[in-house]
């Protein structure tokens, strides 16, 4: 292996993560780390840890020339960005290019493409793959009025810079078209420092389903499956899982060719996902966007196939071919993750950074957490909420629900609140058990809990 | 108790819907304020002879911003770190990256040891991707310790050298 020292450019959960893998590599691992990250479990366990700035994320975390400076100086020879912070920044990864180091993610053409939504829709309709029904760029409020009756109310009007659930706004009739039009410009200048918008199809019964994908420099392609993500806060993913239910495998099939269709064409190198929107009323799925980092919520996947995807990453920047072929790629059993954050969710979601007086996990032979806390940890204010991430596998769905049902009752965080409460309500509702849900579902169990809290 | 924790502190109790924090931890103690709102002698001895520093925020009293809404608290507080030089401050990294005691190579160093510095003084470079920025003193004085070598990498905050300051200028705040 060519890479022999990796700087870890991310914090929390992810960053321990990825020091485990460079270790289970025999590649020695920096964590750059914000004053703030000091004393956190990365800056610990890495090989070394230097601080890169202030605990604020855009003079840290954020810093394109911090993190280069950090990796030429502690004679790293790759960069892993983890998710979010720049991960899905292109000039990272051309800075990385540009001093000689590995960037242990896609190349930076992929990295921009897909992040301009429109770029991204544009592209994937000449792969003969469904976008989800929709209009270009939308110039100015008589032209939204024109196209948003086109395409009928209510109608989603996004950011072509947004992603992941930001820069979004439902529009439900042609009275709030003027003042979400002109919200969400401003508000994508000011996120993303462009207010190009365009409008989708809103689908009321839907899905989200995305498909892991990985490519290696020699074009190589394979899917990993696909996940379910439906279950969402505020766009926000709060319990995943591994394969899909209730979707028929000839469908399962067909979204999962859809997606190395995408990662082929694109000439896809590294872990990526492609993600899309299943409508349940038509049976139908369409292109949403791809992803061009390792996600939160790999874990499912790495459960129900045994591969390791953090270090597949590693493997593939280093210039190695993909280690297993389509063919190879076994699924087994069922996994659901759920994402433990610092919030309350009997005070609607309010953060709560604190000291966690008692931090007691979990664990058993199919229980995993991936997590960066410990008794005594102090969850700094600076940063997302995301303490955890509890993962069960069964050898079906039903049994994977029951060890996560158990797994909730046997995590103990004292100090501060967590959302575990409300997992544990979810858990415990038929329609989840039952896997009727769709992207909508989560909010209205929002306002069940809160009335029976 | 660091100064990173007092910050983390500090942050949290801005957040926080509380007004007042008294901490005591062994012979340490640290009043935050928000409000200016100090409870008098109320805890006993207490205030004067606290040991660090002692940030109180008064917020704009009577305007109607939320409380979150004040400013930032940020500790004054530099001279941790001071080794063994007694009295001294540090000057401290303003950024990761590599460090330089010259203007280029084979000049003459910024700064010597026992050399006098004014506030504006710049003491040293450091370089990040190709671009260099000057490193001021930050505090009149005179050098009393060299912490780092040409061409060092550096990390944030890291003590790069110890002034011994001068003696107490006019226009600053007597000590609490």
């Amino acid at each position: 292996m060519s890479i022999t020292r990796v700087l870890v450019a991310n914090r929390g959960e992810i960053a321990v993560r990825i020091i485990k893998a460079c270790r289970a590599l025999g590649i020695e691992s920096v964590a750059a780390v914000s004053q703030a990250d000091k004393e956190s479990l990365p800056a610990r366990t890495a090989d070394r840890a230097v601080c890169i700035g202030p605990p604020r994320s855009a003079d840290s975390y954020l810093k394109i020339e911090s993190i280069i400076a950090a990796a030429l100086g502690t004679g790293s020879n790759a960069v892993h960005p983890g998710y979010g912070f720049l991960a899905e920044k292109p000039e990272l990864a051309e800075a990385c290019a540009k001093h000689g180091l590995t960037f242990i993610g896609p190349r930076p053409e992929n990295i921009r493409q897909m992040g301009n939504k429109l770029l991204a829709r544009a592209a994937v309709s000449e792969f003969g793959i469904p976008v989800v029904p929709g209009s270009k760029k939308v110039k100015n409020l008589a032209e939204a009025s024109r196209i948003a009756q086109e395409i009928g109310f209510p109608v989603l009007c996004k950011a072509a810079a947004g992603g992941g659930g930001r820069g979004i706004k439902i529009v439900a009739d042609p009275k709030q078209l003027r003042e979400a039009f002109e919200t969400a410009a401003a508000e994508a200048r000011a996120a993303f420092g462009d207010d190009t918008l365009y409008f989708e199809r809103y689908i009321p019964n839907a899905r989200h389903i995305e498909v892991q994908v990985l490519g290696d420099r020699f074009g190589n392609v394979i899917h990993v499956g696909e996940r379910d993500c439906s279950l969402q806060r505020r766009y926000q993913k709060v319990i995943e899982e591994a394969p899909a239910p209730r979707l028929s495998e000839a469908l399962r099939e067909e979204i999962r060719q859809a997606a190395a269709t995408v990662a082929r064409n694109l000439h896809y190198e590294n872990a990526g996902t492609v993600e899309f929107i299943v409508d349940q009323d038509r049976g139908a799925f369409y292109f949403l966007e791809v992803n061009t980092r390792i996600q939160v919520e790999h874990p499912v996947t790495e459960m129900i196939t045994g591969i390791d995807l953090v270090q597949e990453q590693i493997r593939i920047a280093d210039g190695q071919p993909l280690s297993l072929s389509q063919s190879e790629v076994r699924f087994s059993g069922h996994a659901i993750e759920c994402r433990i954050t610092a919030e309350s969710p009997s005070h609607g979601f309010r953060p709560c950074p604190g000291s966690i007086v008692d931090w007691r996990p979990p664990e058993g032979p199919s229980v995993r957490v991936d997590s960066h806390c410990f008794s005594g940890y102090v969850v700094p204010p600076f940063y997302d909420s995301l303490l955890a991430k509890l993962i069960t596998r069964g050898d079906d769905r039903s049994e994977a629900v029951e060890r996560m049902r158990l797994a909730l009752e046997n995590f103990t965080v004292r100090g501060v609140d967590t959302v575990i409460p409300f997992l544990r309500f979810l858990l415990h509702h038929p329609d989840y058990t039952a896997g009727k849900v769709n992207t909508r579902w989560l909010e209205a169990q929002v306002e069940q809990f809160s009335h029976c809290a | 108790m660091t100064e990173d924790e007092v910050l983390q502190i500090l942050n949290l109790i801005e957040k926080s819907s509380f007004d007042f924090l008294q901490l005591e931890l062994g012979d340490l103690k640290l009043m935050v304020s928000k409000s200016g709102y100090i409870p008098g002698t109320a805890a006993g001895s207490g205030i004067a002879a606290a040991p660090v520093a002692r940030p109180v925020m008064s917020s704009t009293a009577e305007t109607k911003e939320p409380v979150a809404q004040a400013k930032p608290a940020r500790a004054e507080a530099k001279p941790i770190d001071t080794g063994v030089v007694e009295g001294a401050v540090a000057i401290t990294a303003p950024m990761v990256g590599t460090f330089y005691t010259a203007p280029e190579p084979g000049a003459a160093p910024f700064v010597q040891l026992g050399g006098r510095v004014d506030e504006d003084a710049t003491v040293g470079l450091i370089e990040v991707m190709k671009v260099f920025n000057a490193v001021k003193s930050g505090a009149p004085g005179v050098i009393a310790k060299i912490c780092v070598e040409n061409g060092q990498f550096v990390e944030y905050g890291q003590t790069l050298f110890l002034v011994r300051p001068e003696v107490v200028l006019d226009n600053e705040d007597p000590p609490e």
